[in-house]
């Protein structure tokens, strides 16, 4: 399985992916910092403490990374069925269900890791930089930061989970932009807050969406190999 | 003399529209089975389903004694092949594709790659990505990746389309060349009648899904004078007959 992940890994050149991860995690936190910095000097600070800062950024990092990973979905397998390189694929001498789950865990893997390291650098990024430009009122902890590891894999897991969905949009025509629009949709759709001027709410904040929503990612991601041994290949 | 590659009763239907019907097939270790029949008479579908890419509807294909059942891969490992038009990972060299190729079968001997690549005349292009090449020069490295591993068996599925003379003759060369050095059996369609002629020792012809004849090459030399003639008689009587 490893050894598949690593061809799958060198054959759609998944390291040239890194550059855009970078892009993105520097995207969302100047986004994020910008609308803090920008609010802080106007003394209408937009984020009273560590807590409400990164409650935007998650947002923003749930929502990139499960369009990221519809990317890499469409790349990896999507495109295959379209190039008909799933032809040449299937007539190695491997089991196609561990052809297709290496792929999965790729893009799986890809979502959970890239979410943990967003975290950690925007993290690093608060702790360097919020001492000399104040992103928010209350200083940085990191005894905070610590506290939130356990909920940041957790959402990690589930986001990665919720990645595979658009495998089920795209696997329907055989579409790139029908995967990365299902994507964006799913995105929006459950990190998009309703808010009065206590409180805040979205669909992801009620636990039982994103585990639902992982589970039924995951469904789809053995669903799209499960009969494979039984289907014509096109 | 051994068979390699043996289908009995095998059927395709495709929503309710038998595409294969009862086709029996025996191709012998070390021949090269030219595969002749007009568009859409089921000849792809036929190397598809040895491929196991395609999955009869009912019938029995035997690849090396080893019964190909809907499961099936590891036989796999003794066929190289070219299906419809040889497809490419864009994104990397030519190299890489014939490198990704042995990885994946499992095949692992120095120097094979570059071998591969000069056998059909594409050493000095190893370095350049498949969106730079022409269409004889993806069937060249179509044709390198399906020998590049030495598999005991080719299914080659129209491998001459879109080359020129001179690239028809080099691999009509090599595949005469695979099969007495090598020993390689090698199931071969084409629209070239003439180029199968020059090559295979057995031909078989299919039309509308069925196998209308299988008849040694130097059968078809003695009683009729060209295969052209012999196949086209064949197809027309089975078209006058439907």
């Amino acid at each position: 399985m490893l050894k598949l992940m690593k061809l799958e890994w060198k054959k759609h050149r998944v390291n040239s992916y890194f550059k855009a991860l970078v892009i993105c995690i520097a995207a969302i936190f100047g986004s994020v910092a910008l609308m803090a910095w920008t609010s802080i000097s106007e003394n209408e600070p937009l984020f009273p403490d560590y807590a409400a800062f990164m409650s935007l950024t998650n947002i923003f990092i749930r929502i990139v990374f499960i369009i990221f990973s519809s990317v890499l979905l469409s790349r990896l397998v999507i495109d295959e069925y379209r190039n008909k390189t799933i032809q040449l694929l299937f007539t190695y001498p491997l089991q196609r269900k561990k052809v297709i789950q290496a792929k999965l865990a790729i893009v799986f893997g890809f979502c959970f890791f890239s979410i943990i390291f967003a975290t950690i650098i925007i993290h690093l990024l608060i702790l360097l930089l919020n001492p000399m430009f104040p992103l928010f009122e209350a200083p940085a902890r990191v005894g905070e930061m610590v506290a939130s590891i356990p909920t940041t894999l957790l959402n990690a897991v589930m986001i990665a989970g919720i990645s595979l969905i658009p495998l089920y949009f795209g696997m329907r025509k055989k579409s790139a932009p029908a995967t990365i629009t299902s994507a964006v949709l799913i995105g929006f759709l459950i990190n998009a807050n309703v808010s009065s001027e206590v409180a805040s709410t979205s669909l992801f904040q009620f636990i039982a969406v994103p585990i639902v929503l992982c589970l039924v990612g995951l469904a789809i991601g053995y669903l799209s190999y499960y009969k494979l041994d039984k289907m014509d290949v096109a | 003399m051994e068979s390699v590659i043996r289908i009995s009763q095998l059927c395709k239907t495709y929503k309710g529209i038998e595409t294969v019907s009862n086709v029996h097939m025996n191709i012998k270790k070390g021949e090269i089975y030219g595969f002749l029949g007009p568009n859409g008479a089921g000849k792809t579908t036929i190397m598809k389903m040895v491929l196991n890419l395609v999955k009869p509807t009912s019938g029995e294909i035997t690849v090396l004694n080893e019964r190909v059942l809907p499961n099936s891969y590891l036989y796999l490992k003794n066929i190289g092949s070219i299906i419809e038009n040889p497809v490419f990972y864009e994104a990397v060299t030519a190299y890489d594709n014939i490198e990704l190729h042995c990885e994946y079968v499992g095949y692992s001997r120095k120097g094979a790659v570059e071998e591969a690549l000069e056998i059909v005349g594409l050493n000095h292009v190893g370095d350049k990505k498949i969106a730079e090449f022409s269409l004889g020069m993806k069937q060249r490295l179509g044709i390198a990746r399906a020998i590049v591993t030495k598999p005991d068996i080719l299914i080659l599925d129209e491998p001459i389309n879109g080359l020129d003379p001179l690239g028809i003759k080099d691999i009509r060369e090599l595949l005469v060349r695979l099969k007495e050095q090598l020993g390689v059996t090698i199931l071969i369609s084409s629209h070239i009648v003439s180029e199968i002629e020059s090559i295979a020792d057995t031909i078989g012809v299919i039309n509308r899904g069925r196998l209308l004849t299988e008849v040694k090459m130097d059968e078809i030399r003695k009683q009729h004078s060209h295969l052209e003639k012999y196949f086209l008689e064949l197809i027309m009587g089975d078209d006058q007959h439907a």
